[in-house]
This record gives C-alpha cells, structure tokens and sequence, in this order.
C-alpha cells in the first residue's frame, strides 16, 4: 500500500539497563525503571520517556508479591512487548512445574529453560536481553547471562541493555576474576560482601545514568540471599 | 519441506498437554514461524538485531594416541567483545567432544540436543553411538535447516569402537571425514602452524603443545578470537581436560621478556 | 564526439556533488558518520519589557551524553541572542556568521542592529544551503523597533511569535506556554515560565537534559543568567570511593643521561627573550 508499511517492523527498543551480582551466598539484581518510545513509529526520531516499569521478576505467579521461597530473579531490557511476553511464559511454566513436582525450580534449571524458551523462538526471535540471577542447589549465588536467541553462560557478573557498554568495562575493573575455563583451575569468587555490591550497583546505574540517555528516572534493587528476598528503591537522574 | 522436530518432542508429557488452554505452553515445543510474505528478508533483519559470537578459533586432529580438540574463548558482538569466557568445547558424553563457531545459541541448543539422542540411543542399543552416527544425526538435523539462517561450524571428535573419529559439520549441510581440521576467523593462522607441525606419531604432550601453539596464534593474529586456550584430549578412556591458559600469559611464556643490562637504577623518591 | 557539458562549481561555499552518491550509499545501507546533535529543548517569549530566550544544556550523539553542560543560546549582537537546534557545528557556524555580518554592518551603519535584519541574513543563509545546514533556531531581540521574536526553520522559512519553541522537546515546551502564557508578563513570572518550559523538555523529552540556561534581553540592557537552575545533581556517590587495584609492573627501569650522548656547552649564549 503506502511506503510507510514498507519501513514497519515487529521490534521496538524500550531501552533499559540491567545488572546483576553473584556473590558468596547473595545475588543483586538491579534495574532501572525507565521506558522509552517513538511518538511516530515511521521515523523514530522523537523518543520520548513512556513511564515506570517493574522490570525485574521474580518468576513467581506474574505480578504477584516477592516471596521467601523464589530462587530467581530475572531482569530484562529491549522491546517490553516480548519482554513481558517472555517474562509471562516463563512464569507459567514455572507455575505447571510447581505444581508436578511440589517445589520451586532452581535457578540453574530456571536457566536452562530460559535458554530453550528463547530458542524455540529462533526464527523470530524475542528482542529482549535478559539477566537471570539467585542462589544455586549450594545457596552459592549465580548469575546467567543470555543473548537474545539463547545462548547463556553462567558469570560472576553482568550487564544487559543500553548501559551495558558504559558499566561493563567497570564491573570488569572492579570484579574481573580468573577465568573458570582456566586449568589448574583458579578460586573465582566475588570478593565483595553483600553492602558492597549494593554499592557498586548504586555506583553503576548513577553514572551510566549521566551519560546514557536511554537509561533513568528510578533504579530498582532485588537482594537474594539465605535469609529470604528484599527490594529497594533509589532515584536516579530523570532528565 | 520437512523440518525435523523429533529431538525437541519432551520425553516426559505433562498432563493436559493438548488443552487449548495451555496453548503454546505446554504443548511440545516446537518452533515459531514468523508470519511474513519475505521470510529471508525478516531473518536477515531480525538477526542482525541479535546476532552474537562470530569470531572463533577451534581446531582438532587425529594423532597416534587419539583425538586432541582446542579453541580459545571469545564471543563478540561486532567490535565489543560479549565474554573471555566461552566454553566453546561442549562436552556430549563422557566419550565425545563438539565444537562451537558460528552462531552461540544454534551451537549451545544443538549440541545440547545431540546429547539428548545419543543418551537414548544409548539406552536403546545398551551400546554407545559412534563418532560417525552422532555427526550424521547433528548434519541431519543441520540440513532439515537448511537455508533458515542457522549457523553452525563445528567438529565432532570422540573415540568409539572403531578408534578415534574426526567429522566436521556445518550449517550448509556439509559433513566431512577427517584428521585435521580448523574452523572459525582465526582458522587460517591455526592451520598455519598446525600443518607446520603435524605428525602422526606425536606423543600426548607433544600433539597437546602443537595445539595450544596454534591458538596462541590465531589469537594472537585474529581479533575476534582471544581469551582462554582450552585444549581437550579423547584417548580410549574417554576425554580429558589437558590445559587451559590464559593467551595473555601463553605469549609471554612464549616471548619471554629478556632482562636486558641496566646502566643506572632509578633512585626511590 | 559527444558534447561535453562542464559545470564549473561555483566558487567558494559548499559543494553538493557528493549528495547523490551518499544518498545512493545510505540506501545501500551504509552508516554515515554521527555528528554531534543538541536534541535540545529551546524556547522564547515576549514579556511586557522585552524578550527572554530559555535552552537545555544537553548535546547528545546517539544515544550517549556527549556534553552535559553545553551553551545553546548564541551571541548575535548586544541586544539581540539566538537559541540553536540541530547539529551542534552549524548552529554555532551560522550564528558566528551573521553576528559577525552584524558586527560590520554596525560600524557601516554607526546604529544598533535590528532582529529582523538578523533574521533576514540568517534565512537567505539556511535557504540558499536547502536545509543540508541543519539549524533550528530561535532568534529574539530588543532593538528601536521594540522586542521581537522569531523562529528559524532549517530550510529558512520563519515564525514570527509572541511565544516559540524549538528542537525535540519543543512539544512537551509548548504544551506549557500554550497553558500558561498570556500578554503582559512581568519579569519574574516570564522568566519562570520558561523555566516551567524548559523543565518540561529536560524531564520529558531524551534528547534535552542537565540545566536552564536563560537570557533576558530588555531595552538597552540583557542579562545572561548561565546554568539559571541545576535541577538533575547526581543521584548517588559512593561513599569509600573506588581504587584502582592494579598497577603496571615495572620490570626494568633503564635512564640514559642526555650528558653522554650530546655535548653540553656550560654558560653558552642565553636564548634571546
């Protein structure tokens, strides 16, 4: 019909950071809260702030309320459409498999399903970058790492979305430990404690906020650890 | 055309499956189809949004004691490199190894499903697959794909009744027979000096210094390909982890820095 | 043989020859290289003594923050200012232009420059060029004929307004000053106005951010009132600070005097001063 129809496309970027911290027996997830949109989907060119997003989820029935028993949390930036499509998959299946097996998933398991529910979208794949983080069968913490059609690994550390190319390289100055294909295998943990982290994170989405303009407005924090699940708030720049 | 959905079929049902209510849930998975008049067009575009891990160095060769398999540990998007920790030998069973260039994802997912059939052909002969069976099933697959935007290089190495086994198969359909192979950006440099110093009668030692050697160069040539030397050995016992080295610390084990004569000491303060 | 046609490039100025090989590369899908653009928020107004001209300080390239505190409001003459919009280069090369043109048609003339000889100049500019100088304007003044003010498109057509705003924040901006704004504002409440106005394209439109800049021009004076308001401070400092835990090894310190290598000539001539 017209050119414009030409030109559309299924994917949007709501833009969006995420970060996430494996520790001794804790794990930090953060993201910020920021939306971002075209006013003409055609031309892109004005991008305007949408509004407040819950970003972070803890994989239990979808928008339920924190509860002691998760064991994951999962944090995601790119195109909210199909992060919240995504987000709700996962929560469903989570939801069938309490039921069969009368116990929460772990989060290595909550990984690798992960993993298959972005691959069997191969083809038309969710435009969503995720961070999957919580305590491993040890209480250990753990953080998985994702691209958008599946591939993961399990990291000390992480950063997805439009701040990752501004925080990475800062975590990796701070928190850089041996790498775990090395062998003799070296000892690779997170030498931070838990206030540390909260810190660090604080730190990291304070200044990707200076300079990105896709992230801001509100920085939401989720702490897992051996005594139960929290969340925390901070502002950040809403310029 | 016929695409082969047989490894992705869930060995344990779940109750209700064929409920409209679970719809896309919990049925058997299988993949969507984006609904689209150009489909190349759509995945040449949705891809680009998506595409992870290009550049990679893997390499493995037959000698006389068995199948030795390296590659270094870089995935990068473009320029920025994603991670320095990629384990790019996945392990299938106790007794054969793959290897991971192309596309992450189609590598991870796929070779994960090829140690799910070979499990079951395990339970169903009571005898392990071969290294020939297993690359035929992986190019199988491969092929059904064909043209779908997948991409795969990778090596099949592993020892069965036959001795070791060598096979490299890739996304276009190909599968070939061999003793040595390399694939990835950084391919050109390992063969380089892996033809060098090839030969058959190496011992374990030997064959796993020429390894590591060549993937110290090819990192050391190629951008794309850096990180960790991972090299991997499968002898009749199955395969062994022999080293893996940081190639920021192979290259000064190969270049040492030679302490030259110092003419005065810089005074403290 | 064929006649061959010579267009001799006209002196001087830019030359368009590349535009259809660049379009033709664009549409292959080549990226052509980013310039800094100030996706600003930019605004003006009249009030009952004179003009007052209001700018974020944000300049962006893509999506990272180039500059956080970048000055967007122009010196055209003494009594007449000029917010720009668009790439960062040509608003500040055009503006430096026609004040520089005003500058001598002053001394030509021995009178204060008027707005709309300023508009005048900066349009037939932007036209001539067909919109490849890419600067939005917002141009406001107070000359013998009272205050005036003006928008400036890229292509050169112009507004003339009691209220204006520019850049990508300009609808958030207006939303405000079409509430808001009435004839005959005092000083004060103008100037909190734009502000409001301001603050409405830094807090709600991406490409605007960081402070209020303000100029109020009234007759026979103006006052610039730089970083008017800072309301985005950051939002959190680590309190231990970060250190930088490795350090490069020094593995050998090598000093060759510059005596043993070169003759020194003690109380040679000094250098001439």
């Amino acid at each position: 019909m017209t050119k414009q129809h030409q030109n559309w496309s299924p994917y949007d970027n709501n833009g969006g950071t995420c970060v996430a911290i494996a520790g001794a027996d804790y794990c930090v997830v953060a993201a910020d809260t920021r939306a971002v949109g075209c006013i003409s989907p055609f031309t892109g060119a004005v991008r305007q702030k949408l509004g407040m997003l819950r970003v972070i989820s803890h994989l239990g029935m979808f928008g339920g309320e924190l509860s002691r028993a998760d064991k994951s949390l999962m944090a995601s930036s790119g195109f909210q459409a199909d992060v919240r499509a995504l987000q709700k998959v996962l929560a469903a299946r989570h939801l069938i498999y309490q039921h069969q097996h009368n116990k929460q998933m772990s989060c290595p398991a909550m990984a690798q399903l992960l993993s298959n529910t972005l691959y069997y979208k191969r083809f038309f794949p969710y435009y969503a970058f995720n961070v999957l983080g919580g305590l491993d069968t040890e209480g250990k913490g753990c953080v998985f790492t994702y691209d958008a059609v599946g591939s993961y690994e399990r990291v000390g550390y992480s950063s997805q979305g439009s701040g990752a190319t501004l925080i990475t390289p800062f975590l990796d100055n701070q928190l850089k430990s041996p790498s775990p294909l090395l062998l003799p295998a070296k000892d690779a943990v997170t030498p931070l404690s838990e206030s540390e982290a909260i810190d660090l994170v604080k730190t990291c989405f304070a200044s990707a906020t200076e300079r990105d303009i896709y992230t801001g407005d509100k920085l939401e924090i989720v702490v897992i650890n051996a005594d139960g699940i929290r969340r925390e708030y901070m502002e950040l720049r809403k310029d | 055309m016929k695409i082969d959905f047989s490894g992705l079929e869930s060995t344990a049902p779940l109750c209700g499956a064929n409920s409209e209510m679970f719809d896309g849930i919990s049925t058997s998975p299988s993949f969507q189809i984006p609904d689209t008049t150009d489909f190349d067009d759509f995945q040449k575009e949705a891809i680009q949004m998506v595409k992870p891990a290009k550049g990679t160095t893997t390499l493995a060769f037959i000698f006389k004691e068995g199948v030795m398999v390296a590659a270094d540990s870089r995935a990068s998007m473009g320029g920025y490199i994603s991670s320095q920790s990629v384990k790019k030998i996945i392990e299938i069973n106790p007794y054969m190894l793959g290897t991971m260039a192309g596309g992450a994802a189609d590598c991870q997912f796929w070779h994960r499903n090829l140690g799910i059939k070979c499990r079951l052909h395990e339970l169903a002969n009571k005898r392990r697959i071969s290294v020939t069976g297993a690359s035929k099933l992986l190019a199988n697959i491969l092929y059904s794909y064909r043209g779908m935007g997948l991409s795969v290089g990778t090596m099949i190495a592993g020892w069965d009744e036959k001795g070791p086994g060598l096979y490299y198969v890739d996304s276009e359909g190909g599968r070939l027979k061999g003793t040595k192979f390399s694939v990835g950006s950084g391919s050109p440099y390992a063969y380089g000096i892996l033809d060098s110093g090839y030969r058959y009668d190496m011992t374990v030692e030997e064959a796993a210094e020429l390894a590591r050697r060549s993937i110290y160069h090819a990192t050391f040539r190629d951008g794309a390909s850096g990180g960790v030397a991972s090299v991997y050995y499968v002898g009749p016992t199955g395969w062994k982890k022999l080293s893996g080295d940081d190639v920021g610390e192979l290259h000064y084990m190969y270049n040492p820095v030679e302490p030259t004569v110092v003419e005065q000491e810089m005074s403290e303060a | 043989m064929a006649k061959v046609e010579v267009d001799a490039p006209p002196k001087g100025g830019f030359s368009f020859d590349l535009c259809r090989r660049n379009d033709m590369l664009s549409k292959k899908g080549v990226k052509p290289p980013s310039y800094l653009k100030t996706g600003t928020t930019i605004v003006g107004l009249i009030f009952q003594d004179g003009v007052i001209l209001g700018a974020d300080t944000r300049a962006t390239e893509g999506p990272i923050v180039a500059d956080k505190n970048c000055e967007k409001i122009h010196y055209m003459a003494p009594n007449i200012y000029c917010c720009g919009a668009g790439t960062a280069a040509d608003t500040e090369a055009v503006t430096d232009t026609i004040s520089s043109q005003l500058k001598l048609h002053r001394y030509h003339t021995g009178r204060e420059s008027r707005v709309v000889t300023a508009l005048t100049l900066l349009k037939s500019h932007l036209f001539r060029y067909q919109g490849h100088v890419s600067a939005a304007l917002v141009l406001g003044g107070v000359d013998v004929t009272g205050p005036h003010l003006h928008t400036i498109y890229p292509h050169g057509s112009t507004d003339t307004l009691p209220f204006a705003t520019m850049g990508s924040g300009s609808l958030a901006a207006m939303a405000v000053f079409e509430s808001k704004y009435h004839e005959g504002l005092s000083k004060d409440e103008g100037v909190k106005l734009v502000c409001e106005a301001i603050c409405s394209g830094i807090f709600n439109d991406l490409g605007s951010g960081s402070n209020v800049d303000i100029c109020v021009i009234t007759k026979g004076q103006k006052e610039y009132l730089r970083n008017h308001l800072s309301p985005n401070p950051r939002t959190y400092v680590s309190s231990k600070g970060y250190t930088f835990t490795k350090k490069t090894e020094v593995l050998l310190t090598k000093i060759t005097p510059l005596k043993k290598l070169v003759d020194v000539i003690e109380g040679g001539d000094a250098m001439e001063e």
